[in-house]
């Protein structure tokens, strides 16, 4: 035993001596750093500040351009005028498709001639109706090719409102800044004006998780009267050995999702 | 204060720790999947109103009633129309790939006038002003020298206002030389005049037949109007009509009949005798028709009896004797049976005697202008037109005889005789054709021995194509003066091949003119007006529109209304006294010409010793093979078995493929005495041993990237055969060899 | 497992091919080509780079002359089941949830921007359904006039394949809507094929609803995953368990019997089980 616990102590001594010069280095690190440890997170919040900075203010002012609608809009003015709301210019045509923004058709029964002292509707009647050009309208909720959309669903089907999806635009008196994505080409209001992707309001983003919160809870098709938490759901999944895709517990229709199945917005 | 290492590396790491809580990586990842998901070189269509325009297809002569979708003003999808009595919302592929020919390269934009030598495709714009007045110059020319006659015109069709105006246009000018593109209806018209005595069109109640024997006519394969014939074929599945078909090659017609059987090439009116040999010989006949209506029975019954027992015919035509018998009497115990002949898809005439011995077959069970028979369509006659207003000139011009030889002692009841053209013009026999125009009609392609064809354009001054696309002709014309294609223009469309009801269809305008066209009806008035005198009184139209406008009179409102007008309620001329003959009856032996139904060889080119095999074309309704080509969407659906890469391949059956000592696949050269051409061997257990099929359709010099430059063309490798009795070309193939490339 | 699920009777679309009236013309092929946006090349002639989601192939009985026997057979994509409810081979293997079995139409869907270009799904597929975009689609100048807007042009480097015309779903639904409807009538809803094809061959409707010719002439039994109680009908490889929903019907025996692969010794096509 003896023999052993000398032998344990040598050892012991072996490490202490090893251990020696990185013993020292820490110390010297622990003095220069009563100097020069602030300096380090100084730098730190530094970069963090600069890169938050970047991020949050810089990033979206260089992501995205600026552009003008061709003319002005008073929603206010017009909503007044006409008996229907916005369906009266944002019409559904009778096979159930929706006619998006106006055409010069549906502007030149009042617009034939000059009517207030609008410049803008000097602009519009000059340069657009007696040139028979349509006017380019930069469309605010414009989505990708990829996505089918149904207003007819929306509005005659689950008989929802316009503010849903848009906000307050009949209220707004002007039309604002149009704010291009430099790289995909499509307008801020499909992200949400917080560059964080926050929203307050169900009007605040238009991107698919939006429509996916929507019709997720409400997924019109299916009658389900007892739902399992998510939770449960994984649960239950691992239990019975079901791999994702291939047994569905949620609302929707998808096998894969479990929302709505993917052709129910995509085409 | 010093940055050290230390202090840049916690200032990257602080970065990062921002940059992973700030939206900017997060975003840019979700920006930029979204940019590589849509290539901005992805073209995205435009959405719009949509709307739905009525017209008719004029792509081929079965006239398929048409909708056309469109988003604004983009014409988006062609489907067929829904009640129309030809097509009932089913459409053939062709007419289904109309936008691609709307929108398609091959389209010629604007007049162009040759500025090289003839095809080589150097050409300058020219506008149309100076196109016309070209046209008129030269014609006023020619008319000036009292060589009116020396003009002609081919056309894809001889009815409808557009090839009337063309036919008026000659003849005030004074040329008799209108000509109509070949087709089985030649043979047809030719048939039923010496037989019936009446100018008619063929028509087949196949929806009340119960026994159909075709001798090689491809009913689904595009024969007749093809969509009618696709909804006829499935009827028949339904009603468990009998279908035999009686061809060299398994077609998909004869896949899908009941009975196929395969028979020698060129023997078809041989078996259609010894079908009547059986019938006559059993008294299988209708006797209350042979009797009453029927001229000239006994003295053909004995031909028919001592010349064709079946026997013979089975030794001529390949075909054993049971199955004739057994096929004659089926045929005529049939309560409704109907023969019907022209091979393929029937854009070539047959022989005089192959198409009476058939439409004998049919007077013998008594079916001619009955249900379920074969019935002589007279149109509804709206075009009602002042008389031409013909001076001294034109009246001189007219007294030429035709250069085809369509009317003349030889051939005085043929029509059109267009295949003889080239020949004629070769040798120079009658006077020279100094000025040609083609519309609708693409003959450097589609005339039998292309090379022989082309030489003799080349011998006419002026060629002028009104090709909308640009094709084999208007590469080699001198100047194209384009017209707009049939989803741009106004035209009257008449009965569709084969159809028993009459039926009018107005195609018009889907969409404004692409490109700077013109209606070709339009340049004919302008031409007219140009060239003054007689020729401009006798076309008092301001322009194509309100000529066909006038001429239709209260059908034009009904026609913009409804799409199409149809007699649905036709019935046949009644049997009995529909015949126009010296006779007042059917005629088995017509006695001003002594034609009679018969078999006589149509003779074939080329040796046997030379050329051990024989080469037969083949059609499938995937291969256009008229004067409109192949689009890119028809072009992807024909089979890696028919072309691959630029190679066609031809058909073998795998014994000659033994005997000649080739394989699947093998690169070979088919000659024939017209030509050679590299293909490729695909062995084919559906041929006649000793026989090499080619599909038709293929081998474009001219069209788009898409078509040309693929395969070979069937006319490059044949020649026409004159049928001594018609003049028509008989030819139905020629013999050829195959050697190892 | 607990599952509640009280829902409606869902919709399974299928399709009917009556094989003898098939004449082999294309134009389903055409017919989808221009419905759906479906891009061309110069050469078309390699089969297996040529996309076409309706393709119609050519079988023969491999007998010799003249017994030699031709049928067409079109094939759109068979939109398996599988075994249990969307258990499809595509959709159980993609990666990238960019194929899905939707329970409320039975349709497998494939959303072309979700694809990241793998080609599992192809490899998975029996009835080589699935088609990749080996390069950009490109149209001739001027021809992009006639694409339509409600199917978006996919780009290079995806899989696609049909979609038993979705959209037209999509839009008689709009329709409907409009005019107060919840359910949209047989005929409201047609793919290109169906309703183009000029010998009538294709048949189309809710393989779940009696009511429906599909129903009627396929006679699906739902006890045996769907195969067909009509003894001309058959389904392309019903053994694999694919559960598909494309009906063949011919009155042919080898044509029914070239639907599956069979070993040699084995005789006769099993004949469908009736019940009840």
């Amino acid at each position: 035993m003896h023999t052993l616990d000398d032998h344990a102590k040598d050892i012991s001594e072996d490490a202490a001596d090893e251990a020696g010069p990185d013993l020292s280095l820490e110390m010297n690190l622990k003095e220069q750093d009563t100097g020069a440890g602030g300096t380090i997170i100084l730098f730190f919040i530094l970069g963090l500040f600069a890169s938050l900075v970047v991020g949050w203010i810089i990033f979206p002012k260089l992501l995205y351009s600026n552009k003008k609608q061709p003319i002005d809009f008073n929603h206010v003015f017009h909503v007044e005028e006409v008996d229907n709301g916005c369906e009266s210019c944002h019409f559904f045509r009778a096979d159930g498709t929706f006619s998006g923004a106006p055409k010069l058709a549906q502007c030149i029964d009042c617009h034939e001639e000059i009517q207030g002292i609008s410049p803008d509707e000097i602009k519009f009647v000059e340069e657009y109706v007696s040139k028979e050009r349509e006017v380019p309208w930069l469309i605010y909720s414009r989505q990708p090719d990829c996505v089918f959309f149904s207003h007819a669903a929306h509005i005659k089907g689950a008989q929802m409102d316009c503010v849903t999806c848009h906000g307050h635009m009949g209220e707004s008196e002007s039309l604002k800044v149009y704010e291009e994505n430099r790289i995909t080409g499509y307008s801020r209001d499909i992200w949400g004006k917080s560059i964080g992707g926050f929203k307050k309001n169900t009007w605040d983003r238009m991107k698919m998780d939006d429509c996916a919160e929507c019709h997720r809870e409400n997924a019109a098709n299916i009658e389900i009267t007892d739902i399992p938490t998510p939770t449960q759901r994984l649960i239950d999944h691992i239990v019975n050995l079901v791999p994702p895709g291939t047994s569905t517990f949620g609302k929707g229709g998808s096998v894969q999702t479990e929302r709505d199945p993917c052709f129910a917005c995509h085409k | 204060m010093k940055i050290g290492r230390r202090g840049f590396l916690s200032f990257v790491i602080g970065g990062a720790a921002g940059t992973a809580l700030s939206p900017l990586p997060w975003k840019m990842m979700d920006d930029s999947s979204i940019w590589t998901q849509m290539w901005p070189w992805t073209p995205v269509p435009e959405d719009g109103e949509a709307s739905y325009v009525n017209s008719v297809c004029t792509l081929c002569s079965g006239h398929c009633g048409i909708t056309v979708r469109k988003i604004d003003n983009r014409a988006v999808k062609i489907e067929g129309m829904k009640g129309h009595p030809v097509n009932n919302g089913g459409m053939c592929l062709l007419g289904l790939s109309g936008l691609q020919l709307l929108y398609g390269p091959m389209r010629v934009k604007t007049p162009l006038k040759r500025t090289g030598k003839r095809g080589q495709g150097q050409w300058k714009k020219i506008s149309w002003n100076d196109a016309v007045s070209e046209v008129v110059e030269k014609l006023r020319d020619i008319r000036s020298e009292g060589n009116p006659q020396t003009v002609g015109f081919i056309s894809g069709s001889d009815r409808g206002t557009v090839s009337r105006l063309f036919d008026r246009f000659l003849t005030a000018y004074g040329s008799p030389n209108f000509m109509r593109m070949p087709s089985v209806r030649d043979s047809y018209e030719l048939t039923q005049y010496l037989m019936q005595g009446v100018q008619a069109l063929p028509g087949f109640d196949f929806e009340n037949a119960d026994f159909i024997v075709s001798f090689g006519s491809g009913i689904i394969d595009g024969w007749g109007s093809p969509v009618r014939m696709s909804r006829v074929h499935s009827a028949w599945q339904s009603a468990d009509v009998k279908v035999i078909q009686i061809e060299p090659r398994l077609s998909n017609t004869a896949a899908k009949s009941d009975k196929w059987i395969p028979i020698n090439p060129g023997t078809e009116a041989a078996l259609a005798m010894g079908l009547a040999h059986v019938i006559v010989k059993e008294s299988l006949y209708d006797a209350a028709f042979v009797k009453n209506y029927v001229e000239g029975f006994f003295d053909w019954k004995n031909r028919v009896i001592d010349k064709y027992n079946p026997d013979t015919v089975a030794s001529i035509t390949g075909i054993d004797r049971g199955t004739i018998v057994v096929l004659a009497r089926g045929f005529a115990n049939a309560s409704k049976p109907l023969a019907v002949c022209g091979r393929g898809n029937g854009t070539t005439p047959v022989s005089l005697d192959e198409c009476m011995a058939v439409n004998a077959l049919n007077a013998l069970v008594g079916n001619i202008n009955k249900k379920g028979g074969v019935w002589a369509v007279s149109e509804p006659n709206y075009i009602n037109w002042p008389e031409i207003e013909m001076d001294a000139k034109a009246a001189a011009g007219l007294q030429h005889e035709r250069l085809d030889g369509a009317g003349s002692k030889t051939y005085p009841f043929t029509r059109y005789l267009l295949p003889r053209l080239p020949e004629t013009i070769d040798s120079g026999e009658k006077f020279p054709l100094q000025a040609l125009f083609v519309s609708g009609a693409n003959p450097l392609y589609t005339h039998p021995d292309t090379r022989a064809v082309r030489n003799a354009f080349d011998k006419i001054p002026l060629v002028v194509s009104f090709s909308s696309y640009m094709d084999e002709t208007a590469q080699n014309a001198d100047l194209i003066l384009p017209n707009h294609v049939y989803l741009e223009r106004y035209e009257d469309v008449p009965t569709p091949a084969g159809m028993i009801q009459p039926v009018i269809g107005l195609s018009r305008p889907v969409v404004a003119p692409q490109f700077d066209t013109r209606h070709v009806g339009d340049v004919v008035i302008q031409m007219a007006k140009g060239l003054g005198g007689s020729v401009a009184k006798t076309f008092p139209w301001d322009s194509y529109d309100s000529c066909l406008k006038e001429t239709l009179g209260d059908l034009w409102n009904f026609l913009m209304e409804e799409g199409f007008w149809s007699n649905t309620g036709a019935m046949p001329p009644f049997f009995g006294t529909s015949y126009e003959t010296a006779s007042g009856k059917f005629e088995l032996i017509n006695k001003d010409t002594g034609s009679i139904p018969q078999f006589k060889p149509v003779s074939i080119e080329g040796d046997e010793k030379d050329y051990p095999l024989l080469l037969i074309p083949y059609d499938s309704i995937r291969l256009a093979c008229g004067f409109i080509g192949d689009p890119p969407f028809v072009m992807k659906t024909v089979e890696d078995s028919v072309l691959k890469g630029k190679d066609v391949f031809v058909e073998l059956n795998p014994k000659t493929a033994r005997n000649q000592g080739l394989r699947e696949g093998q690169r070979v050269v088919l000659t024939t005495p017209k030509g050679k051409a590299e293909v490729k061997v695909h062995l084919f257990e559906g041929i006649m041993p000793g026989l090499v099929a080619l599909p038709r359709g293929l081998g474009h010099t001219a069209w788009d990237e898409y078509l040309a430059g693929k395969g070979i063309n069937f006319n490059a490798l044949i020649g026409p055969v004159e049928d001594p009795d018609s003049g028509l070309d008989a030819a139905w193939g020629i013999r050829a060899k195959l050697e190892k490339a | 497992m607990k599952e509640g699920r009280t829902h409606k009777k869902f919709q399974k679309f299928g399709m009917v091919i009556d094989l003898d009236k098939c004449t082999g013309c294309g134009s389903c092929m055409v017919a989808c080509m221009a419905e759906n946006n479906v891009p061309f090349r110069k050469d078309e002639s390699n089969k297996l780079l040529s996309i076409t989601w309706m393709r119609v192939y050519k079988l023969t009985n491999g007998m010799p002359f003249p017994k030699i026997d031709v049928c067409y057979l079109p094939r759109p994509c068979m939109q398996c089941e599988g075994q249990h409810e969307g258990h499809s081979p595509c959709v159980s293997v993609c990666p990238a949830i960019a194929t899905d079995y939707s329970m409320e139409s039975g349709i497998v869907s494939q959303i072309y921007t979700r694809c990241f270009g793998c080609r599992y799904c192809m490899a998975s597929c029996p009835y080589h359904a699935r088609y990749f975009n080996w390069w950009d689609p490109i149209w001739p100048d001027g021809m992009e006039k006639y694409l339509s807007p409600n199917v978006s042009p996919r780009m290079r480097g995806v899989v696609e394949k049909c979609s038993f015309c979705f959209h037209r779903y999509q839009l008689a639904k709009d329709r409907a809507f409009m005019e107060g409807r919840p359910e949209l009538q047989e005929d409201e809803y047609q793919t290109a094929c169906t309703q183009a094809c000029p010998a009538g061959a294709i048949t189309f409707g809710d393989l779940n609803n009696p009511k429906h010719t599909v129903s009627k002439m396929a006679e699906p039994d739902p006890k045996h995953s769907g195969r067909p109680k009509n003894p001309n009908a058959f389904r392309l490889l019903e053994r694999l368990g694919t559960n598909p929903k494309v009906y063949y019907l011919s009155s042919r025996e080898w044509v029914r019997r070239a639907g599956d692969n069979y070993l040699k010794n084995e005789k006769k096509v099993k004949k469908p089980v009736h019940h009840g």
